[in-house]
């Protein structure tokens, strides 16, 4: 066999390798009934319920988050982010939890958030007074 | 219903939209002109291609203008406009209102469209016989890129999107149907305080630089099979194939250091989409790089070399689409704007694609492929199969960053992987160590033939001795405690800086062809190691390990790396004591003093410095951090405030009047002391000693008859090892008593005087009550500190490899002349 076509043979492998692993290692969007079915890690989408209490206290641990979210089926969940309340947390409406389930609690490993004020939405701030602020 | 709206400045506005449309006709008509002139027969006529010239002049003078106009607009704060509304704000540092410029797509656009503009004048003065096709291909890729900056409706749909559009048409609001709306826009949105970083003055322009001169490579590849000058395009391109890579990764690395430097990630990489999109069409080019070497050399390689050429401008527009269009959506911590121009982007990537696969399938039987194979101990082989791993990384990042984009295509509803950064770190490690074990073997290869007995004792040797250094760092670093892989890379790495070495020292013996990849290479090699130790052992030193809040926790493995502390109490956190200070505000930033002393066994302070990261509190952002490090030469020491219950500026000012009435919330029932001079009060947290009683104690305005008493309290306060003074004070006047509290907030106290009894020799006894603060009230920060080891490796890398590539860039314009 030729030496290119030993090299070709090779590139494809490695190519069908990274599909595969990609695949393979591709998470899911779900719900949080789904998460509670299935073990594994999962992504969720939903709405925080700024309604319910949003748990961080520092002094009594810097590393504990909790707060209810809606899924998109309206199934509500608590959530637990073992990490301090991410910054722009009040400010986001719509978030994405990874994470899986445990003991009826929804332990998220990451949270991305997705902020309308930052850049969508523009609300414009007008001061009352015309001689207002500077 | 027309309004007369009052004080907008409109001209600056219509000025710049004016020259958009120029910059936009003009390089269309030269991208016109300048295909009537490559395609002409007639040799003696060049109207079209000073047409073309024309042309791109006027384009670029016009660029210009549009950048003049949006930089008056921001500078003078026209928050009529848009864009100076949502990126700026009259609080804004100068320097930062540079920022701001290219805060936005249309901004950003204008910058690339600005370095395409300097490219096409320095292509009309240099490519000579290619002036006519690669500046075609040059000016349709400008047109393309004008047409982002539009913003006029064509056929019902808006088209690109202008920095120009003012306020009051891209925001639909009530206000605006009164004539003098403006006076009641105070200030604009401000700049997101992630990106008032000096690193985001020079970032952008670096990266953009890097996107606008791919173009170059891939306008001679076209130009070259149109032209049938197959194999001649192919030498002229390889400088600026080196400029492109260059300039692309330092704008990539740019980015890194300012994500370290600003961000609060706690890294310099985190294989997010933005950075992967930078990251994507660099592979490709410094793989294209490579084999046009190699064909260069020896006539091998010329499909490799000419697709990777291709596809690489092809990458830089799909990676433009990916981080653009909004088509990321939910997978990415960066929130993208979607400013409607989806289609227009893929068009943008459609063209360029389909010149590419056009070209290729069009001349295909005339193509100069070699039928010979390469000789397996050859240079050219290993270099090629170098180029080909660099591609199928390249293919791997693109694979996994474009599963929005799979899902879109394919209506699936596939989520990212759960943990995309081991994925991406074990596969490109993978692809690292072949990348690197050939970028040191092919030092020791030859063009065409190569002695194999030399060549494998030089390999060899460098090979034992490359695994014997690797040991080493593996082991004192705890690379080995990671995957294997990492391992292999560390060894891949170090045995490119000392093959590459070893060219180096060949040239000093006269051979100095080769210094500028051999520098290059070393730097890459640098880079790898540096990047490997500190993002492999980079070390969390706030774990938080001594509550037990929620003991449930300890079952997920979280790591817990925050780690919450009081003003003034040490912590012991790694080999160092910490301690929060307090803070200072320097508006809009609010300072963190936390020092950081190492003790010796003998209790002795060996070092001790103080790091000062900080935080915004950002009504549209909430609370947005900024680490500070210390630097050592061989490791840093990040430290960044993650949670902090600080107040927003505009609480504070309205905060300040009131207080006194709750302030007994703000302390423990007091407790008294009844003492004399000289006595000592412990309190939890230090001590007071009362020094002696001032009989003339003052306070402030108000005047005491003859007959009244004020004495005020000497107190020495030691707490934590800082020394405090105050003197509350006790008074009589006109019969009723009073007395006058004092606080020492960075002691957490408060004290009074409260009862002076005096005693038959001559002495006072006096009550001193002591309020010290419960500790819900004390004020604390929330921090996490990373060690980063040996990341100074990476910067230096990177200085060395931009070294290389500039002597290499010089080597090869020369070669150019001589030719």
């Amino acid at each position: 066999m030729k030496k290119s076509s030993i090299f070709g043979i090779i590139v494809i492998a490695i190519t069908i390798a990274i599909v595969i692993c990609t695949y393979g290692s591709a998470s899911i969007y779900g719900t949080f009934t789904d998460a509670q079915k299935n073990s594994g890690e999962l992504h969720i989408i939903g709405h925080v319920d700024k309604q319910k209490a949003m748990q961080y206290d520092a002094r009594k641990d810097a590393n504990y988050f909790s707060f209810y979210m809606r899924d998109t089926l309206g199934k509500e969940c608590k959530v637990v982010y073992t990490n301090t309340k991410p910054e722009d947390f009040d400010s986001s409406d719509k978030i994405v939890l990874v994470g899986h389930m445990a003991g009826g609690e929804f332990h998220a490993s990451h949270i991305l958030m997705k902020c309308p004020s930052k850049y969508k939405n523009d609300k414009i701030e007008v001061s009352a007074t015309k001689q207002g602020s500077i | 219903m027309n309004i007369a709206y009052q004080g907008e400045h409109l001209l600056p506005g219509q000025l710049g939209q004016f020259f958009i449309i120029l910059a936009f006709g003009s390089a269309l008509f030269s991208t016109i002109s300048y295909y009537f002139a490559a395609t002409s027969t007639n040799k003696f006529d060049d109207s079209w291609q000073w047409m073309g010239r024309i042309g791109h002049f006027i384009n670029t003078i016009s660029v210009i203008g549009v950048g003049a106009c949006l930089f008056y607009i921001i500078y003078n704060s026209l928050f009529e406009y848009y864009y100076a509304w949502a990126h700026s704000s009259r609080t804004l540092p100068v320097y930062f209102i540079i920022s701001s410029f290219w805060d936005g797509q249309e901004g950003s656009f204008w910058l690339w469209g600005f370095w395409q503009a300097v490219l096409g004048n320095i292509l009309i003065w240099k490519a000579k016989s290619w002036e006519k096709p690669v500046m075609t291909v040059l000016s349709l890729a400008q047109t393309l890129l004008t047409s982002f900056l539009l913003g006029v409706e064509i056929f019902g749909a808006r088209v690109g999107s202008s920095p120009f559009l003012l306020l009051r048409q891209a925001i639909d609001a009530p206000i605006f149907s009164r004539p003098e709306y403006l006076s009641f826009i105070k200030d604009g949105q401000g700049l997101n305080p992630l990106l008032q970083n000096y690193w985001m003055i020079i970032h952008p322009p670096i990266l953009f630089l890097g996107f606008a001169s791919m173009i170059v490579p891939f306008a001679y590849a076209v130009a070259g099979l149109w032209q049938k000058r197959y194999k001649e395009w192919i030498q002229p391109a390889i400088p600026y194939a080196l400029f492109a890579v260059m300039v692309l990764g330092t704008g990539v690395i740019m980015g890194s250091r300012w994500a370290y430097e600003s961000l609060n990630f706690g890294g310099f990489w985190a294989w997010d989409p933005v950075e992967n999109a930078a990251f994507i069409p660099w592979l490709t080019l410094i793989g294209a790089v490579h084999v046009m070497i190699v064909y260069k050399n020896t006539g091998q390689a010329y499909f490799t070399a000419t697709f990777l050429t291709l596809i690489s401008f092809v990458l830089v527009l799909y990676a433009s689409f990916l981080t653009r269009s909004g088509v990321l959506g939910d997978t990415s911590v960066h929130s993208f704007t979607d400013l409607g121009m989806f289609w227009h982007l893929v068009i943008d990537v459609a063209v360029f694609f389909i010149i590419a696969i056009f070209v290729v399938v069009l001349r295909w039987k005339e193509l100069p492929i070699s039928k010979k194979e390469e000789e397996t101990y050859s240079r050219e082989f290993w270099m090629f199969v170098g180029a080909v791993f660099l591609a199928l990384s390249c293919l791997q990042l693109i694979v996994v960053t474009s599963i929005p984009v799979w899902n879109a295509m394919f209506k699936t509803h596939v989520a990212p992987p759960s943990n995309p950064v081991t994925l991406y770190n074990v596969f490109q490690a993978g692809f690292a160590v072949v990348v690197t074990l050939l970028a040191g073997v092919t030092q020791f290869l030859k063009y065409k033939k190569t002695d194999t007995t030399r060549f494998f004792i030089t390999s060899i040797i460098y090979a034992v001795f490359s695994a014997l250094i690797t040991a080493l760092v593996v082991y004192a670093t705890g690379v080995y405690h990671l995957r294997f892989v990492f391992t292999l890379m560390a060894f891949g790495a170090v045995y490119s800086v000392l093959a590459n070495a070893k060219v180096l020292s060949d040239v000093f013996k006269g051979k100095t062809k080769l210094a500028g990849s051999a520098v290059a290479h070393i730097g890459f090699g640098l880079i790898m190691v540096g990047a490997l130790i500190s993002a492999g052992t980079s070390k969390v030193i706030s774990q938080n390990d001594t509550m037990d809040y929620s003991a449930d926790f300890d079952k997920t493995n979280n790591p817990r790396e925050n780690i919450m502390i009081y003003k003034n109490e040490p912590v012991k956190m790694g080999d160092y004591t910490v301690t929060y200070l307090g803070d200072s505000v320097s508006t809009p930033n609010h300072y963190f003093k936390v020092d950081y002393k190492r003790i010796d066994a003998a209790g002795k302070i060996t070092e001790e410095f103080i790091l000062k990261p900080n935080s915004q509190a950002n009504r549209k952002m909430g609370l947005v951090s900024s680490p500070d490090t210390k630097h050592y030469l061989f490791h840093d020491l990040y430290t960044h405030v993650s949670m902090v219950p600080i107040k927003y500026q505009d609480d504070e000012q309205a905060d300040g009047g009131h207080g006194e009435e709750n302030d007994s919330l703000n302390y423990n029932p007091p407790i008294t002391h009844q003492v004399k001079i000289g006595d000592t009060i412990p309190f939890r947290e230090g001590y007071i000693v009362l020094q002696s009683l001032n009989k003339e104690a003052h306070v402030q305005n108000i005047p005491l008859g003859p007959n009244d008493v004020a004495v005020g309290a000497t107190l020495k306060i030691v707490s934590h090892g800082t020394t405090y003074t105050t003197e509350p004070v006790f008074m009589i006047k006109n019969g009723s008593v009073f007395d006058f509290a004092r606080k020492v907030d960075d002691a957490g106290l408060k004290l009074r005087l409260s009862k002076l009894t005096p005693t038959k020799n001559g002495d006072a006894l006096v009550d001193i009550m002591v309020y010290d603060q419960p500790e819900s009230k004390k004020p604390y920060i929330v921090m996490r500190a990373i060690e980063f080891p040996y990341i100074n490796f990476l910067w230096t890398g990177t200085v060395i490899m931009v070294i290389g590539f500039l002597m290499s860039i010089f080597r090869r314009r020369k070669e150019l002349k001589t030719a």
